[in-house]
């Protein structure tokens, strides 16, 4: 961060000398925004010249930075922790198919009706818990989550609508359509899911220099301590949970169109649920990029204890996950990115002492 | 005549078996500095609570600007322009200086430049500017209480409630408070003050009144007061103000 010694400021002649100033409120270093721009053009760039598998692995990376970017929206900033997110994913993923099904609803309306219904649900879920002090909303989350993985694995249908029980939805082949959100290429699906983190991580930078994301980290900070500046806990908290739940619904959507399938136990079942928070939290939470960073380290390594390992010691890669989570809490409690940070500011440091 | 800023009816508290404020009534007038006493467990952080809205009077009204104020919210009762501090400091230790000087400015703007603008003015006149961009949890206790204070400036209250600002403060430091406090005063905002430590009372208040288990014993000017034989009893005990008599 760099003073600026000639900023004309009103009350500058009352201020001690030497005072260091922040620079532009909350503003982005130039290196920063060239090296962001680098990495957005290498990401536009890489269906050029990946496979098709490379780019299947890269789309289920950025899925899961993605949902644990919506994760971390509520979760990292006001410091509770959800265990339920996926509950959010499951009724966006099977609003998306049904609404196509049932209606015929193109999945371009049916992504944000589902983060809707996501939203709403959330509300149920937050409203009489975030009026409480103490672990409830970590309860509360997991408890409703496995509530409706379980009714949906043992419901076939309900008021006429196939949910089909543990065996999950299909989405019907529509072939290469636009409007059916469905191609035969990797590459459409590898943007969408670009543009959506895009999406929720341009939307985590505002929540850092919003009204609503100073609130959160004041609730997280001390709740009483922010009652008394005018914040009420319960209210904004429930704000931030919908938006986050909006997201995580898309998210969702998303996955339903890509692997064209949905079912209980992958997309409400708590699996999903510690993939987000773990992935924020080892990542650095309440941070813009640590979830992206979390899901980059993390999402590669659940695929390869699930695929190689996990056929033969089911949960494995959790038992893996809680080692890493204990290492980072013990040593790293601000994430891994906190010393990545600290690197970087050091080269940029240099390169501008130059 | 004009109304009392801040008029305290008869408020009570229980919390089980202990009577923590009984029939508390006092008023403050707009512009004074108001010293509240009493020894530990007298019920002061009780009162101060009931006025701020963390806790909900038994029974009783509290006017401020001749509305009751009673059973609002905290958030409601900041909105309507009293602030507080807490007897034990609770910043958001994770922020910095000025981050903890914006919150309370969202209660009052929407202007993010602005409200960081004036934390910034805030910081100065506490004497923090050149830890502006310090977290929290790296400033000495003193600090931290400066900080409360000036978070509290940060909502533009009309009223300030400060618990014990002093407390395991050196006199230096005490003395470094009593003129903010001073200076805070001037700006026009009224203030009410828990306090211990006697010099800092004498030093500030026009006014002061004595709690003890829950009751009102006396009210008036500081000297008057802590001569009066059942505010020595309460302070010193039963001997001492025999003695004295
Ligand atoms: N939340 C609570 N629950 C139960 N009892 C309480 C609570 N808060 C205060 N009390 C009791 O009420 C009485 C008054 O306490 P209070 O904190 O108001 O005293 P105080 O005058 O502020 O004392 P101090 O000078 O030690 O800060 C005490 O007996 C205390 O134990
Ligand atoms: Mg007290």
């Amino acid at each position: 961060m760099t003073a600026h010694p000639n900023r004309l400021h009103e009350s500058a002649a009352r201020l001690p000398a030497g005072r260091p100033r922040r620079a532009a409120a909350g503003g982005v270093s130039p290196a920063g925004l060239l090296a962001l721009a680098l990495i957005g053009l290498a990401a536009l760039a890489l269906p050029l010249v990946a496979d098709s598998y490379l780019l299947h692995s890269c789309i289920v990376v950025l899925f899961f930075a993605y949902m644990a970017t919506a994760w971390n929206f509520v979760c990292g900033y006001v410091g509770q922790l959800s265990i339920g997110h996926a509950m959010f994913a499951g009724v966006g993923g099977y609003a998306t198919v049904l609404l196509f099904t049932g209606l015929g609803l193109s999945p371009w309306l049916g992504l944000p009706v589902g983060g809707l219904l996501a939203a709403a649900l959330s509300v149920v879920v937050g409203y009489p818990t975030f009026r409480l002090r103490g672990p409830y909303f970590a309860l509360t989350t997991i408890a409703f989550a496995e509530m409706i993985r379980i009714w949906v694995e043992n419901t076939e249908s309900v008021l006429g609508i196939p949910v089909n029980g543990a065996a999950g939805l299909t989405v019907p082949l529509a072939g290469e359509s636009l409007a059916a959100l469905q191609f035969n290429g990797k590459a459409p699906y590898y943007y969408l899911i670009v543009a959506l983190l895009a999406g929720a991580l341009a939307a985590t930078w505002a929540l850092e220099r919003s009204k609503l994301g100073f609130y959160l980290k004041a609730i997280r900070g001390d709740r009483d301590a922010a009652e008394s500046l005018g914040i009420s806990p319960a209210r904004y908290q429930l704000v931030a949970l919908a938006i986050s739940a909006f997201m995580t619904g898309i998210g969702g959507g998303f996955y339903a169109q890509f692997f064209r399938y949905v079912n209980a136990e992958r997309l409400i079942g708590v699996d999903l649920s510690i993939d987000m928070a773990l992935m924020s939290i080892i990542g650095g939470q309440g941070t813009v990029f640590g979830p992206l960073l979390g899901a980059v380290l993390l999402a590669p390594l659940a695929e390869i204890t699930r695929g190689t390992l996990g056929g033969s010691f089911l949960g494995l890669h959790l038992v893996v996950y809680g080692i890493i989570l204990m290492l980072a809490v013990l040593y790293l409690p601000k994430g891994l990115i906190a010393p990545l940070r600290a690197v970087l500011a050091r080269l940029a440091r240099r390169g501008g002492a130059r | 005549m004009n109304a009392p800023l801040l008029d305290v009816r008869g408020i009570g508290k229980r919390f089980g078996g202990v009577h923590a404020v009984r029939d508390l009534s006092f008023r403050l007038e707009q512009g004074e500095i108001l010293a509240l006493l009493g020894p530990n467990g007298a019920g002061k952080t009780t009162a101060f609570n009931m006025i701020a809205g963390f806790f909900r009077p038994d029974g009783g009204e509290i006017l401020f600007r001749g509305r009751d104020i009673a059973r609002l919210r905290p958030w409601d009762i900041c909105k309507a322009g009293i602030a507080r501090t807490f007897q034990l400091s609770k910043p958001f230790a994770d922020l910095t200086v000025v981050e903890n000087l914006m919150v309370g400015g969202f209660a009052r703007s929407s202007d993010t430049a602005a409200i960081r603008e004036r934390a910034e003015e805030i910081a100065d006149f506490l004497g923090m500017g050149r830890q502006a961009d310090t977290e929290v949890q790296h400033l000495t206790a003193f600090d931290r209480r400066k900080l409360e204070l000036g978070r509290a400036l940060s909502t533009r209250p009309v009223l300030l409630l400060m618990d014990e600002v002093v407390a395991g403060a050196t006199p230096a430091e005490g003395q470094e408070m009593v003129a903010l406090v001073r200076r805070i005063r001037d700006r026009g905002i009224t203030i009410l003050i828990v306090e211990h430590v006697m010099k800092v009372v004498m030093a500030l208040s026009e006014r002061v009144i004595v709690m003890e288990s829950g009751r009102l014993i006396a009210d008036g000017a500081p000297k008057d007061v802590v001569s009066r034989p059942e505010v020595l009893k309460a302070y010193f005990g039963e001997q001492y103000a025999a003695a004295r008599a």
